[in-house]
């Protein structure tokens, strides 16, 4: 009995290069072994943090200041809110927005010019727009939410534009066939269609604006973030924990419910279609 | 060799998928288990190494005690047994070669293969047995750029460069054209009786397993209710096998002529 | 055409769901608005009331970025959100992996693993920042801990997600031909996700880069700490040229890494 591996041995093709491979990787480590030397950083340091970070949560549980939680609690509640309503704003903004951002209604280089706003708008982060809105609206959570809201539209805006841009094409002919103008079609032929995506969409959304809204209080507008600034200035560590506490926990509540609802959202779709496919071949027989 | 002895598996929810089945396959035998879908040739097939674990009874494979070994045991028994799959089973992304690699795992140290560079000897072994099925010349390919029948070939490279003494083949042609099936049998007999490896096949069409079995087993709901050579079995035993009438899904000739 | 009047099937109702969904997001909608004090016309007034802040984007200083002190913080910035993207992405695979059902077959460590990184998750960037500023002190260190902490929990969700809809077929050709779990999730599951794993890596790098810019508000170095300063001074026109034109180079990198990303999946 023979075997596979006996008998001469033969010879493999050449391996073929992967330049795209190559090149990356090669970018990839000078860009990293650049960065790790030239940073100005001692890594010794790195080697004592865990005994910092150690000493930092004792110093913030050791005592926990049970007594702050109500306070705590409605800051977060704060915060939830901005988020929410600088979520509703933004996709209120991004609207009419989207509209100069599809290539179909508006042509080229309005839409171009539109999508880089989307771009740079979706580029900078929340906390710089806050910046800009505080001394507007004062040391108030509508700061806040503003800057949720202009930070939100960049990304809503561009999925849109993304579903305006695809009403030319698929089942929507047929309200095209019976003459309906561009904004009846998105009425009655793509806005039913996109609904359940549209609101998974802005519950997700949501869940990335209170990330952003909880923090927005260090510079001023509103929210559980204020109090996070000032104990660190007041070196009030325990006041520090708890709100750390808080604003994990909040954030997980509010993830688990608005997961829970999108994935309701998405299941209840199939049986949507199921039942208006059950509706249209009743409906074959009657013409 | 292989023996069952009184081997039964119950499925969690209670489907019986073997029931004291007593069968013995000798060294080199190229077997082919036929029955309809549901009569326990996967479970049978997937008993011999392990994947499926009998709920009671006795199964020796090549020496080893499959009901009580243990896991490293198990590894060491795959490590013997090729198994070729109806979806191909193959890494999509990756090349041709390194999804034949996989047959040479238990043999290559784990550091090897985390960091992805195998010896030389392991790199030939594979290499021939891409050259066997013939398609050594696509080694750096990736399996998604091949065909259905370039995709089972590869699949036996893989069963073969693990040198193993039994090759397990589940379906092996289900998914493929009636001509390139017939490539794929015939390698897979041809495999057989060079290497002399143990080869046991499941197959749904009648006319394939009567053209390349040396013996036909035949499972009913989990029971034997046939077992004899390829020669003897004609309509009147596929009736008895499959306890209906046979229909044109049942040969491949006739199916592909539909 | 028959005369008798056509019946239409019944009109689909709207499922007590979809009608509790919008109701429910309707009352959340206006509780909030309250909360936060919201009224249309005071945001109007406020927007237009003038500012120095505002006043300081009209009238713009384009030159900080090239500065000394701002290029040195831009590089800083750049180097910050590389370590730390780096170093996510090393343990972010492993993790992944160990909190699926196809890495790890023991539901207790696979739940732990799964609850510790949901708590990672709600954790935001600045305040992954404001932590190690407080424990390790001022610098770039806070600032790369804290990317490294964010990193994990972008790409260790998404890759998780990736994780769950693979095909098992390779998973079932390595077990069957003797590989252990370890040999097993290298050649059968990693070229699986790595395209998409890389592409999420690079998505991570556009989001940690423009993470970094604000990190230095609260200490934590890079750029950030450049707008601190401007900001402490009130000088407005500087603060918004330098914003403009980091954002402009984090739009010129994501466009690249766009590119990058488009090839790989």
């Amino acid at each position: 009995m023979s075997s596979i591996s006996t008998g001469a041995p033969v010879q493999l093709p050449s391996k073929p290069r992967d330049t795209f491979k190559l090149v990356v990787t090669t970018a990839f480590v000078v860009l990293f072994g650049w960065s790790a030397i030239s940073v100005d950083l001692k890594w010794s340091r790195l080697l004592d943090a865990p005994a910092d970070m150690y000493r930092l949560f004792k110093a913030m549980y050791s005592d926990i200041p049970w007594e702050e939680l109500d306070r705590l609690a409605g800051l977060m509640w704060d915060s939830i809110a901005m988020a929410w309503v600088g979520t509703i704003m933004a996709a209120i903004f991004a609207v009419p927005l989207s509209f100069l951002a599809a290539e179909n209604l508006v042509g080229r280089p309005i839409a171009w010019v539109t999508r880089q706003v989307f771009n740079v708008l979706r580029a900078v982060p929340e906390v710089i727009l806050a910046l800009l809105f505080v001394p507007m609206f004062g040391l108030t959570p509508m700061a806040g939410v503003l800057a949720i809201a202009v930070g939100s539209i960049g990304s809503l805006g561009k999925l849109f534009y993304e579903i305006i841009e695809n009403i030319d094409s698929g089942p929507i002919e047929a309200t095209d066939a019976v003459g309906a103008g561009r904004l009846q079609r998105l009425r009655w032929g793509v806005i039913p269609q996109v609904a359940p995506e549209l609101t998974s969409f802005l519950l997700y959304r949501f869940e990335i604006n209170i990330r952003a809204s909880s923090v927005l209080g260090i510079v001023g507008a509103g929210g559980i973030g204020g109090v996070l600034a000032d104990t660190v200035r007041f070196k009030e560590y325990g006041v520090a924990g708890l709100a750390l506490i808080v604003v994990i926990v909040g954030t997980i509540i509010v993830d688990t419910i608005s997961g829970a609802i999108r994935r309701r959202i998405v299941a209840g779709r199939t049986i949507d279609i199921g039942e208006a496919q059950m509706y249209a071949v009743d409906t074959g027989g009657l013409s | 060799m292989i023996r069952f002895d009184k081997a039964s598996v119950t499925y969690p929810g209670g489907v019986v998928a073997m029931k004291d089945l007593d069968l013995e396959i000798g060294d080199g035998e190229f077997v082919v288990i036929v029955g309809l879908s549901g009569a326990g040739k996967s479970t049978l097939i997937r008993a011999i190494n392990g994947l499926v674990p009998l709920t009671s009874g006795g199964l020796d494979v090549n020496g080893h005690d499959v009901p009580n070994l243990s896991a490293k045991g198990r590894r060491q028994l795959r490590a013997e047994v090729g198994m070729i799959f109806q979806g191909f089973n193959l890494v999509d992304r990756t090349t041709v070669l390194n999804n034949v690699l996989m047959g040479r795992l238990p043999r290559v140290p784990l550091w090897r293969t985390l960091i992805g560079k195998y010896p030389d000897e392991d790199i030939q072994i594979a290499a021939k047995a891409l050259d066997r099925v013939e398609i050594l010349d696509r080694a750096y390919v990736r399996a998604t750029n091949l065909s259905g029948g370039q995709r089972q070939r590869v699949g036996i490279a893989r069963a073969l460069a693990q040198e193993p003494k039994i090759v397990l083949a589940d379906e092996p042609v289900a998914s493929l054209d009636p001509p390139t099936s017939h490539v794929v049998m015939k390698y897979l007999q041809q495999i057989s009786r060079d290497l002399g490896i143990t080869t046991i096949v499941n197959l749904h069409f009648l006319d394939l397993a009567t053209a390349y079995a040396d013996r036909i087993i035949g499972l009913r709901n989990g029971e034997l209710v046939f077992d004899g050579p390829g020669s003897e079995a004609d309509e009147h035993t596929f009736r008895d096998i499959y306890g209906r009438s046979l229909t044109a899904d049942d040969t491949m000739a006739k199916q592909a002529a539909l | 055409m028959s005369d008798s009047p056509l019946r239409l099937p019944p009109k689909p109702k709207p499922s007590p769901w979809t009608v509790g969904l919008s109701l429910g997001m309707v009352v959340f909608t206006v509780v909030c608005a309250r909360t936060v004090g919201f009224s249309f016309s005071g945001l109007v007034e406020d927007l237009g009331r003038t500012n120095p802040v505002a006043q300081g984007l009209v009238d713009i200083s384009w030159g900080e970025m090239f500065s000394e002190r701002s290029r040195r913080a831009f590089l800083e910035t750049l180097q910050m959100a590389v370590i730390g993207t780096t170093a996510g992405a090393v343990v972010s695979l492993p993790i992944a992996l160990w909190s699926t059902e196809v890495g790890n077959p023991y539901l207790i460590p696979r739940v732990l693993l799964r609850s510790f990184n949901n708590v990672v998750r709600a954790i935001p960037d600045l305040l992954w920042a404001g932590l190690f500023v407080l424990g390790v002190g001022i610098g770039a260190l806070p600032g790369v801990l804290a990317l490294f902490f964010f990193s994990m929990a972008v790409i260790v969700k998404l890759t998780a997600d990736t994780l769950d809809g693979i095909d098992m077929g390779p998973i079932e050709a390595a077990k069957a031909s003797g590989a252990s779990h370890t040999q097993m999730l290298r050649t059968a599951v990693v070229p699986q996700i790595l395209p998409a794993y890389s592409s999420y890596v690079l998505y991570d790098f556009e989001l940690n880069l423009r993470a970094s810019a604000v990190l230095g508000l609260v200490g934590a170095g890079g750029i950030g700490q450049r707008i601190d300063f401007f900001r402490g001074r009130g000088d407005w026109s500087k603060l918004w040229g330098l914003v403009l034109m980091f954002f402009l180079v984090v739009v010129v990198v994501e466009w690249l890494s766009v590119k990058i990303r488009r090839r790989l999946v």
